[in-house]
């Protein structure tokens, strides 16, 4: 091969490189997903699904053992003796939670970005391609139910009903055994995180229209909405007649669960995401730009942490720790105390 | 948000949901009015770029240049003086054909990750997406979701048509984008390039690869960035075709024995 061809080549594979590491992207666009049952965590994050001692930090084991194209942005759920993950290539995993072996598949046709929710011995898995799929526990499809558009939130349910709030700005009410839809609401914007679920019967619901909405279970009339002068990218958490939130502005607020005023707001200068995490005596807020910020119910600051890396989601509670998923950082994981000190960090092994 | 955000990717990703939003959220027929609408902006660069290319092809055939290659072959410092006074006597820009190209490319950049910043695929490249939007311009709530469909393609991922009955998807916009770059190439090719021409060489030789190559992008990406190919070779060609620089013997060489006939019966 002369030396032009190969200076030709070599740039079209440089050019090659360079764009698709433009385009593909996804290698750093989600926040790491985590579910627990007490001794292990279960943790989704880029191209594995890692199972971690929650003594000490240390890998038990990760599916799949060598990287792939296969991204994980959904949280993984366990269930009974499966753990339910589904990735980014449209396929939804059942792994076996002591060993990692695969124990079955399901195919769909648009990635799976947000967790399946598991009741009734139903798992009610939502897809990019806009269909919420049900399936039993040996992965056979029961029933599917097809919305408009996108849907990249986690279902909630109670007893015989499924609401998915879908990006094509409507929720939906599915019945669980069925798939029968029994009322939808159009909410006016697209929803990214799931709704909150109370246990009078009420969603809350923030959409990318600026708005914070309650919604009736019963029948899916709206109770209250408010419009907030910020976009909202956040889960309202709920601690007695309270609903916590942030905005990207970087104001937290307490809200009314009546009517959605304002019980207090604190401002924390960066854009908060994801849902809050509501432990015994506080209200733990994730900051994009990496800070964790503890509110007492009442709104006064008690403490903050930095973390490098940027933060998408409030930290999962296990017993007087918070476990936080970080995105971008040098680790994906860190343990520390609901006071915020540091017991562990998780470096995955290469 | 850096200089390269401000000043080219978030008008481009503005102009390009603009467009998306004026003609009732076709998120297809957006990327190629897009694709359309920055070339006729880069137009006149391109006809510099071509002007410059044709005057450096020239170049090689004229006699005094010809005459300076062949006494200072041994003395690069004293063939370069004289090719400068060359050039400056036949009054050409050396770099008139590689500037505008130059200037050219960052545009091209900014309009393919225009392209890709739109199609965002998950919350993350959502959220990068609302803060690059112009709230003056445009209101996320009527904007997302983006509708992403166009004709058989989710524009976000990787095309493939199913056909019932074939257990694989046919990669339909592959095969598009290895043509019309494969066409495109050709068609702006001298007709007969001189063999001992090393640019001439080079351009077939980028011919063979640069199809496969944007084929592979096509193959692997979001079938939008496919679309955004095709809608670029195709105007490329018009582009070239209005200003009298196909050679469309290149391709269809029955033009080509005509064009010999008719130049025989002349004589």
């Amino acid at each position: 091969m002369n030396k032009r061809k190969t200076t030709l080549i070599f740039t079209l594979i440089l050019a090659t490189v360079l764009l698709t590491s433009c385009s593909a992207g996804l290698s750093g666009s989600s926040w790491p997903g985590i579910s627990t049952n007490g001794d292990t965590f279960y943790v989704a994050n880029l191209a594995h699904v890692y199972a971690i001692r929650a003594t000490d930090g240390s890998m038990i084991w990760r599916y799949p053992e060598k990287a792939s194209r296969t991204m994980y942005f959904a949280a993984p759920v366990l269930v009974e003796n499966q753990l339910i993950a589904g990735d980014y290539q449209k396929i939804l995993h059942s792994l076996n939670p002591t060993t990692g072996a695969e124990n079955w598949s399901f195919q769909a046709n648009g990635p799976w970005i947000a967790s399946p929710l598991v009741a009734n011995d139903t798992i009610f898995a939502p897809n990019g391609d806009g269909s919420l799929y049900a399936l039993d526990l040996n992965g056979n499809l029961k029933w599917k139910f097809a919305a408009t558009r996108a849907l990249w939130s986690q279902p909630v349910g109670n007893g015989d009903t499924v609401y998915q709030a879908s990006m094509d700005k409507t929720i939906y009410a599915v019945d669980m055994a069925t798939g029968e839809l029994k009322w939808s609401k159009d909410l006016g914007g697209a929803v990214i995180y799931s709704p909150t679920l109370s246990t009078d019967g009420t969603l809350y619901v923030a959409t990318l229209a600026r708005e914070l909405i309650a919604v009736n279970t019963a029948d899916g009339e709206i109770l209250w909405r408010r419009k907030f002068t910020e976009s909202l990218w956040s889960q309202p958490a709920i601690h007695e007649d309270t609903l916590f939130f942030g905005d990207l502005s970087g104001k937290a607020y307490g809200v009314s669960r009546t009517d959605g005023a304002d019980i207090w707001t604190q401002s924390l200068t960066e854009p908060v995401t994801g849902r809050p995490t509501v432990t015994e005596e506080s209200v733990v807020f994730a900051t994009e730009n990496g800070n964790l910020v503890a509110l007492s119910f009442t709104g006064e600051r008690l403490w903050s942490k930095t973390i490098e890396g940027k933060l998408y989601n409030g930290p999962v509670q296990f017993d007087d720790k918070l476990l936080i998923g970080i995105a971008l950082g040098d680790s994906p994981l860190k343990l520390v105390t609901t006071a915020g000190q540091d017991v562990w960090t998780f470096i995955p092994p290469k | 948000m850096n200089i390269w955000d401000s000043l080219i990717i978030t008008p481009f990703i503005n102009t390009l949901l603009f467009i998306y939003n004026l003609i009732g959220q076709n998120f297809g027929v957006a990327i190629i009015l897009f694709t359309l609408l920055i070339r006729l902006i880069t137009h006149p660069l391109m006809v510099k770029q071509i002007k410059g290319a044709q005057a450096m092809q020239d170049l090689q055939k004229n006699e005094k240049w010809l005459k300076v290659q062949e006494k200072y072959k041994g003395d690069k410092e004293k063939l370069a003086q004289e090719q400068m006074a060359l050039y400056k006597e036949l009054g050409i820009n050396p770099f008139s054909s590689c500037l505008p190209t130059l200037i050219q490319l960052p545009i091209i950049f900014g309009l393919y990750q225009a392209v890709i910043y739109a199609m965002a695929t998950t919350p993350i490249d959502l959220l990068n997406l609302i803060r690059h939007i112009y709230p003056a311009l445009l209101k996320v709530e009527t904007l997302i979701p983006l509708n992403n469909r166009f004709l058989w393609m989710d524009l976000s991922q990787p095309e493939r048509l199913n056909i019932p009955g074939l257990e694989f998807g046919i990669p339909v916009m592959v095969i598009i984008v290895v043509l019309t770059t494969y066409i495109q190439g050709k068609l702006t090719q001298p007709a007969n390039p001189n063999p001992k021409d090393q640019t001439a060489a080079m351009g077939s030789m980028m011919n063979l690869y640069m199809p496969l190559f944007m084929g592979y992008l096509a193959y692997t990406l979001a079938s939008g960035l496919a679309l955004y190919f095709v809608a670029s070779n195709l105007v490329g060609i018009a582009q070239y075709a209005m200003l009298g620089k196909v050679n469309w013997a290149n391709v269809f060489p029955f033009l080509k024995k005509k064009d010999v006939k008719a130049g025989k019966g002349k004589k």
